[in-house]
């Protein structure tokens, strides 16, 4: 299956990492990424607030190359999603706005009509891989690796672009961590957030806010954390040492992006999958296999 | 004990109390709210669905303005209204009421082209912002104009007794924070009653949980003569599961920028009406509607606590949705709109009578004591007529403020109050206020209810005094503390509903007709004849007789002497 | 190979069905003759109370408050008025999420505790004076810089569509307990969802004297906002919190007061230039030379190949420049 690529701008600069993990695993699974070189930032949630007609010009105009392509837009990013998502419904319900923006596209010979199907690499596994083949694919199931998934905010919520009545309903990422041979852990941070976008001016905020979903799940057995957001994993990973800091107290919770736990289940390698750029450490799996259970497994 | 001075102190904070503190402060003189539940967030007022056009504003033709003011005296108030009141409110409403409101920065909704959003029809209206929903931004509004001026207001303090002199004249209240548990007197030259008419003493009733006829008793309790007590609304249309939205309405209202209103049906399917194709003139038809519904009971294919059902589906999702919140309900409720129905019955409503005073200045029949809004007892149903209220008694306040006495209060009528409501605390019995509370609307509900006689109202007293005998002696209230002690609230209002409810049923068997929305099955004739008065219940020493004040007629006159209730449009 | 056809799942909502979380499936999961298992958080000795309460047609949480008040526990002290979605008292957690007591569905196992963020008065009763002084000191009123030209006024539906959206706000407070922001505490000066809708009701209204919006704006935190959506998950009138009231209120913020906008605005420009953003050339505009005293993290940041300071610092477009620069350009700011 062929996608239109889009990454983002973290994960290609702070979080590479990803983004390599993500072509890895995508080439085993036999998916093929087209990346859109000339796609601009989405604008993360700055632009659309203090620009909401820029924003959305450059978001249907990600959707707009897409559709160039022929392709569906496959995001790596949970802001990213939420913002073409955004951008798309926005574009659908309101005929001037829509107009405006064409008209605004115009001028590189682009032109949007609506018709681009947006996918986040976690929903693309569940509708387009499919939970039984990628159990067939799994060559080292992860031995039961307590794993705490971090949705991060903007794939469960808000409501009324995603349905939930109650975000911490969310399944995907528990039932993923199955298939793939872990052990998912229930905690208190699992849908909450990870306050990455006030980082900018005043990371105080992340800090304590991550700092809190880090000590929870670590109280609760985890091993390590996954997230299908760079946003987040760059302040639970990226600002843990900070957050170590600042709670006078050792962590050492190892925070896996998406891609890179499907790379593992996969028979990657830590060096492969850009494990070893994290500020915490993932330790050999060997090490991790059997970690015993706990009354908080989910499923 | 906290004791505080003021100039007027001001009982209840919805729309003509806030009216009423807002003009006396302009005066310059200096009022003070006392509110059971939260200034503009509690009560009725917050319930305004929609707001009606007067006079010729927006466009209204003469025949739309005679319609507004014909509707109010027909379809709201059976007549029972002075027409000169209404015309002088009708004026003001149509010359300052809106203009006022609107330059205070409430929002009356638009299209996106700018036109002022209003319902087609015989009658029209506007909204603040959502239809169904006006009663929260304008009751809003309200609150932040209170706040802008500093005119301080106590919340969550309930009013338990008016406080007179000894010369009988009122001089201020006592009243307890029942958040802290402190009490607090207030003493003043002049106190405003507004504590509205939707209060709950049926067991389907609107009232929000604080209202328990707190104004009718205490002012009956200092002597004021009360009037048309037995004159109440009734909504049809208020959904019948879950208990706790017995006051949330199917608005049968037509919809703005729609022709359409929602319709009824009954047990077996057959729409019994639809306020739109029934009776365009009847905008807000409560009554039209529950003599609709008195003949699918009748015929046995509706009962009054539910059995027929209310909807939009005849209507497109966006006709509703477009301007109103009418759907909220139903998708809270997991329904389809605009295909499902849903259950409902009747809910007691608003009461047209109250205390009974002079409509030029609020005066209740007693010195220093005066009314404003749904308790006056003098007019129904709509938020301007509430607000208006406010205007005239701060006007009629203001104007009598020289005059009013101001000799203190016997310490010993404060003592007894503050004895009287530690007393609950002490009771040693083994049932709950609340349970009580039930029991009564209970009795009202069987009783007292749409349909009623002589044999059924004196059983209710009879109950009434088998309730009093026998269950409120075991009223217990198990937690002894003072603070945010729920129960020793019920038990304080315990006694005013009891008292109000007999008050009611004394006048309803006094009232020897039937007239629009107070049905008697041993008079079903309403009787222009003998009845088109007011129904005036005056206090004596030992008890109390009725007088008679006929209304005037001269806009509108009801066409004929007597005719069964049933046939009467209105 | 991989299959190229839809696996029939949306991905996105798993968990919605087999977890009843629709509002369809919350109002048919129980019915009459069941029983529903309460516990509720009670001050005295801080303890959970447990209750049996039998379900009715539809029942909400209020209902069974009311029946357990009645039943057993006439010493619960809990905040009622209306009990249908206006005055906005009856608003509680219920299994850890906030919820309007009068609005939400019943479940078979609840657990009812008060708002947080609040100080608890008694039981499931808050105290909302901290809330009260926040909305106070904006001024929320309007103020005209023109007079009043008399009714109607000339005013769009369009104009006033999102202080129209905040006007819909029962202040129920649930989205000021689920903030996780106001969570922090004294932490920053965000003002927290609800004051800022009450604030928007006036701020977002074009008639209103920007001098005074501007001042109400200034000790907002507006910017301290993580965009977390919690509050519009809970908010029970369904108003877009962030998307309609506070991202608009950051708009106003960012043209009355430039200085309190500084991210978004380099954000803005760091994409017009580059295309895409640079997070170092971010932090650096943001924090100014703050941001180089985190020698560690720079260090190891700089080690793992995280940071590229010299791409930063020579403002290296990427192939979206050009792209970006057309467009942001033209939308001005």
């Amino acid at each position: 299956m062929k996608w239109a690529y889009y990454p983002g701008c973290s994960a290609r600069s702070t979080c590479a990492e990803l983004n390599g993990a993500t072509h890895r695993v995508a080439q085993k699974l036999g998916v093929e990424l087209v990346e859109l070189e000339s796609a601009t930032c989405t604008g993360a949630r700055e632009l659309r607030a203090i620009d909401p007609i820029g924003f959305y010009t450059l978001n249907v105009r990600i959707l707009a190359l897409a559709e160039q392509q022929q392709l569906p837009l496959l995001t790596i990013c949970n802001t990213c999603t939420l913002n073409v998502l955004d951008a798309h419904a926005a574009f659908t319900d309101d005929p001037a706005l829509a107009h405006e923006v064409n008209e605004r596209l115009a001028g590189e010979g682009l032109n949007y009509s609506g018709r681009t199907r947006i996918s986040h690499f976690l929903w693309m596994l569940y509708e387009n891989i499919g939970e039984d083949e990628l159990r067939k694919r799994v060559v080292r199931p992860l031995n039961g690796l307590t794993v705490a998934a971090f949705y991060g905010c903007h794939i469960t919520r808000p409501p009324g672009r995603y349905g939930f009545v109650d975000s911490r309903n969310n399944v995907a990422l528990e039932r993923l961590a199955v298939i793939l041979g872990c052990q998912p852990i229930d905690y208190s941070g699992r849908t909450e957030c990870c306050g990455f976008h006030t980082a900018a001016h005043d990371e105080r905020i992340s800090i304590k806010l991550s700092g809190q979903h880090i000590l929870s799940a670590k109280a609760n057995g985890a091993k390590t954390m996954v997230t299908p957001c760079p946003l987040c994993h760059t302040v639970l990973d990226g600002f843990q040492r900070e957050i170590e800091d600042d709670m006078g107290t050792k962590l050492e919770m190892p925070v896996l992006h998406l891609p890179q736990l499907v790379g593992l289940a996969l028979g990657m390698t830590h060096e492969e999958l850009g494990i070893d750029r994290h500020m915490i450490a993932l330790p050999p799996l060997a090490e991790n296999a059997g970690a015993s259970a706990t009354n908080n497994s989910l499923i | 004990m906290k004791t505080l001075d003021t100039d007027v102190v001001i009982v209840g904070g919805g729309a003509a109390g806030c009216f009423a503190a807002l003009k006396l402060h302009e005066k310059g003189v200096r009022p003070l709210i006392i509110c059971k539940g939260w200034v503009g967030k509690s009560g009725a007022s917050i319930f305004a669905g929609n707001l009606v056009i007067s006079g010729q504003l927006l466009g209204n033709t003469v025949q739309e303005a005679s319609n507004t003011a014909e509707f109010l005296i027909k379809y709201h108030n059976q007549f029972l209204i002075d027409q000169n009141w209404a015309r002088r409110c009708g004026q003001w409403i149509e010359q300052v009421y809106y203009p006022e409101l609107e330059s205070a920065g409430l929002y009356f909704r638009r299209d996106d082209s700018g036109n002022m959003v209003t319902s087609p029809g015989k009658i029209r209206s506007i909204a603040a912002n959502v239809q169904g929903n006006s009663g929260v931004p304008f009751m809003d509004l309200r609150r932040k104009q209170i706040i802008k001026a500093g005119i301080p207001r106590l919340e969550e303090t309930v009013v338990t007794a008016l406080l007179q002199r000894e010369d009988g004249s009122v001089g201020g209240v006592f009243a307890l924070d029942y958040l802290t548990g402190e009490y607090v007197v207030v003493r003043a030259k002049a106190v405003i009653l507004a504590t509205g008419y939707s209060d709950r003493l049926h067991a389907r009733s609107t009232g929000t949980r604080e209202m328990s006829a707190d104004g009718v008793a205490m002012a009956w309790r200092a002597g004021a003569a009360m009037s048309n007590l037995e004159m109440q609304w009734w909504h049809t249309n208020d959904i019948a599961h879950p208990p706790s939205w017995q006051r949330m309405q199917v608005y049968p209202n037509p919809m703005l920028g729609s022709e359409k209103s929602a319709r009824m049906v009954n047990s077996q399917g057959e729409e019994f009406f639809n306020q739109q194709v029934d009776d365009p003139l009847a905008f807000g038809p409560y009554t039209v509607q529950l003599k609709a519904l008195v003949k699918q009971v009748h015929a046995g294919k509706a009962r009054y606590d539910g059995g027929y059902y209310a909807g939009f589906d005849h209507c497109n999702t966006d006709e509703v949705e477009n301007y109103t919140s009418y759907a909220k309900g139903y998708k809270q409720l997991g329904l389809q709109f605009p295909q499902d129905l849903i259950e409902t019955a009747v809910t007691a409503h608003y009461r047209q009578g109250g205390v009974d005073v002079d409509n030029k200045t609020m005066r209740a029949s007693v010195p220093g004591l005066y009314v404003a809004g749904g308790l006056g007892g003098h007019s129904n149903g709509l938020i301007a007529l509430a607000t208006y209220d406010g205007k005239v008694v701060a006007d009629g306040v203001a104007n009598d403020f020289t005059s009013l006495r101001s000799a203190e209060i016997p310490q010993s009528r404060i003592d007894a109050e503050k004895k009287r409501l530690d007393q609950f605390l002490a009771e040693k019995g083994d049932v709950p206020p609340v349970v009580i509370k039930d029991a009564l609307r209970k009795i009202m509900w069987d009783n007292a209810g749409v349909e009623k006689d002589d044999a059924s109202l004196n059983a209710a007293l009879d109950d009434i005094d088998r309730l009093r005998l026998e269950l409120l002696p075991r009223m217990n209230v198990a937690f002894k503390g003072r603070r945010v002690n729920y129960e020793w609230l019920d038990a304080i209002d315990l006694t005013n509903m009891i008292d109000a409810c007999e008050l009611i049923i004394h006048s309803s068997i006094e009232r020897r007709e039937s007239r629009g929305p107070f049905m008697r099955r041993d008079f079903p004739a309403t009787d222009n004849t003998n009845w088109l008065s007011a129904n005036i219940m005056i206090k004596t020493d030992n008890g109390f007789r009725f007088e008679q004040r006929p209304y005037e007629l001269p806009f509108f006159q009801p066409g004929f002497a007597t005719k069964n209730n049933m046939e009467v449009p209105w | 190979m991989v299959n190229l056809e839809l696996q029939g799942i949306d991905a996105r909502r798993l968990g919605q069905a087999e977890n009843g979380d629709s509002l369809k499936a919350r109002n048919t999961a129980i019915h009459d003759g069941d029983h529903l298992s309460v516990k509720i958080k009670r001050s005295a000795d801080d303890r959970f109370d447990s209750h049996r309460v039998p379900y009715q047609k539809w029942m909400r949480v209020l209902d069974a408050l009311n029946y357990v008040a009645e039943h057993d526990a006439p010493d619960l002290a809990y905040r009622w008025f209306c009990g249908s979605k206006m005055c906005g008292s009856c608003a509680v957690r219920m299994n850890g999420r906030e919820v309007l007591a009068c609005w939400e569905a019943a479940v078979p196992e609840m657990t009812i505790e008060p708002l947080r963020n609040l100080p608890v008065i008694r039981d499931l009763v808050v105290d909302r004076g901290p809330y009260e002084r926040r909305v106070a000191a904006f001024e929320p009123w309007l103020e005209r810089t023109e007079p009043y030209s008399g009714f109607p006024e000339p005013l769009s539906h369009k104009d006033i569509k999102n202080a129209s959206k905040a006007l819909d706000c029962i202040s129920c407070m649930a989205c000021y307990s689920a903030c996780p922001v106001i969570g922090l505490g004294d932490l920053t000066d965000f003002a927290g969802p609800a004051p800022l809708v009450q604030l928007g009701q006036t701020a977002l209204d074009p008639r209103n004297d920007p001098a005074k919006v501007r001042r109400a704006l200034e000790q907002s935190g507006i910017f301290n906002c993580v965009s977390c959506y919690k509050c519009e998950e809970v908010c029970p009138a369904g108003i877009p919190i962030v998307s309609g009231i506070i991202e608009p209120l950051k708009a106003k913020a960012a043209e009355l007061l430039p200085a309190m906008a500084r991210h978004p605005r380099a954000f803005r420009a760091i994409v017009a230039a580059r295309g895409r953003i640079d997070p170092g050339a971010l932090i650096l505009r943001v924090q100014g030379l703050l941001a180089l005293a985190r020698i560690p993290r720079l260090l190891r940041m700089l080690a793992r190949g995280k940071i590229n300071p010299l791409k930063t610092l020579l403002c290296i477009k990427t192939a979206a420049a050009s792209g970006a620069a057309r467009i942001l350009s033209r939308t001005g700011a």
